[in-house]
């Protein structure tokens, strides 16, 4: 499962959450609902450091920036399979936090 | 519209409160250290000094407003400025502006911070609301992970290597084994750089700057005072600074200087090729190379190239970073948005000492600043000259 905000009055969607639109400032926000949500990876990096100890047992891992294919983007764990360029599902782990793998 | 000129105001007294990499003193300590020194350098009395910026990370919950106070100052103008690493581009902005107005006559710009065991990681981890909610919680990988993947898509995007990282990165330590502020004075070779660890890839340790502590200032007042007290200073010929370019760019492969270039060197009528000394700001040698081409030191896309074809030490071509600029001087929090701007003044004023590049008459400093989701938001940049 994954939700993302978009605007009532402009559409526009956006990540991270926010009280307001940045496009026309509407403070009137429907979330949407998937079970995964299609992107492209825009850029990745294998992480070998952490400054949080909790990371630190599973480094190295990559991280990605990901581009949604409503608009945004959004830092995701990414993973190792998925290619710059290449497209990924995007969805949320059971801690909260995004993941994308190739389809 | 044109901005108006900055005639009539200078720039002088550049002081750096040595870099330590970590202090058991707060930030106050290092912004008042920075004080004084500029008290000392200028001649001028505390009681002087009616115009007051500072920029500070780790000064909370404290801001400028505290600090009056702690230092026993009653400034006419105040400013906090919390743009990181385009703090000192946009105080001297301030600063200039507000003595041509006669808002103030003698503005004092300082930023500074400390470091200890957890200071790094708290400002990491609640650096913006942004980076608390979408970033820090995905690895808390920091600036590391956020400019690893800016670095990723430009070298992507433009054909860099990590060899041309590394050409800046080692002309800098070269640079800095002459600059006895610097923290990080050790030879340091291409193979060195190389084969440093990953940190976070295709970011290496030789990469990324190293936090620490230490304060940096310089005085803003009119070129009538500053002869009268008979001490050197630098003139503003250009600024620009942009927040927020570009934002639907998916990822950051230009800064905001490419909306303003043409303003700036228009405003300061002399052309890139005309500096004789160029500070970057350069937390990761990749921004240094987004402001060669945002700054039209070479045309966009073609940082590479520039790279391969210059030699950027203090005796090369290209002198740039002359202080060992924060990867080798270290980054003391808001300061590293200083300490280029500082080291321009220095060089225009003959104060650099072993690494004064002869015949100084015109000098660049960059400004880019933080990275409040995916990309740093703030960009500045000032031609500074001596006439």
């Amino acid at each position: 499962m994954i939700r993302l905000q978009h605007c009532s009055d402009c559409r526009t969607v956006r990540y991270p959450a926010s009280e307001f639109c940045g496009v026309c400032l509407s403070d009137q926000t429907i979330w949407d609902s998937a079970d995964s949500l299609p992107g492209v990876v825009v850029a990745r990096t294998l992480l070998h450091h952490s400054n949080e100890p909790s990371f630190r047992e599973r480094l190295p891992f990559v991280c990605g920036l990901v581009r949604f294919a409503a608009g945004p983007v959004a830092i995701c764990f990414l993973d190792d399979t998925a290619k710059v360029g290449g497209a990924v599902r995007v969805r949320t782990g059971p801690d909260g936090l995004l993941i994308a793998a190739p389809e | 519209m044109n901005a108006r000129g900055y005639e009539g105001v200078v720039l002088c007294c550049p002081v750096t409160e040595p870099y330590v990499r970590r202090s058991e003193h707060g930030a106050a300590w290092f912004l008042a250290r920075s004080f004084r020194r500029l008290l000392d350098a200028s001649g001028v009395a505390k009681t002087e000094v009616d115009g007051l910026c500072v920029s500070s990370f780790t000064l909370h919950p404290d801001t400028a407003v505290a600090f009056t106070q702690q230092i026993g100052l009653s400034p006419r103008l105040l400013e906090w400025l919390p743009m990181g690493g385009a703090c000192g581009i946009i105080a001297l902005r301030r600063a200039a502006r507000a003595v041509q107005a006669g808002d103030a006559e003698i503005v004092a710009c300082l930023a500074g911070d400390t470091a200890n065991e957890t200071s790094f990681r708290d400002l990491l981890a609640n650096f913006s609301t942004a980076a608390r909610d979408a970033v820090y919680s995905h690895g808390a990988g920091g600036p590391n992970m956020s400019f690893a993947l800016i670095a990723d898509a430009y070298m992507r995007a433009t054909g860099a290597t990590r060899a041309d990282f590394g050409k800046l990165a080692v002309a800098q330590r070269a640079n800095a084994r002459r600059n006895p502020l610097a923290l990080l004075r050790g030879p340091m070779s291409m193979e060195d750089f190389m084969a440093a660890r990953p940190i976070a890839e295709p970011l290496h340790l030789l990469d990324c700057v190293m936090p620490c502590a230490g304060g940096d200032g310089f005085l803003v007042m009119a070129e009538t005072r500053a002869r009268t007290l008979g001490i050197p200073y630098v003139r503003v010929l250009g600024t620009i600074e942009r927040h927020n370019a570009f934002p639907y760019d998916p990822v950051q492969i230009r800064g905001g200087w490419v909306m303003d270039r043409d303003a700036l060197w228009n405003q300061a009528g002399v052309a890139p090729s005309d500096m004789d000394v160029v500070q970057t700001y350069d937390d990761y040698p990749v921004i240094s190379m987004l402001q060669f081409e945002g700054l039209g030191f070479c045309p966009d896309g073609a940082g590479p190239d520039f790279v391969r074809r210059n030699d950027f030490t203090i005796d090369g071509n290209f002198p740039h970073n002359t202080s060992g600029g924060q990867l080798s001087m270290g980054q003391a929090g808001a300061a590293g948005g200083y300490l280029g701007l500082v080291e321009a003044i220095r060089q225009l004023s003959r104060m650099a000492e072993g690494r004064q590049v002869p015949n100084v008459r015109h000098a660049l400093a960059g400004g880019f600043g933080m990275i409040n989701y995916d990309r740093g938001v703030c960009s500045a940049a000032a031609v500074l000259g001596l006439s």
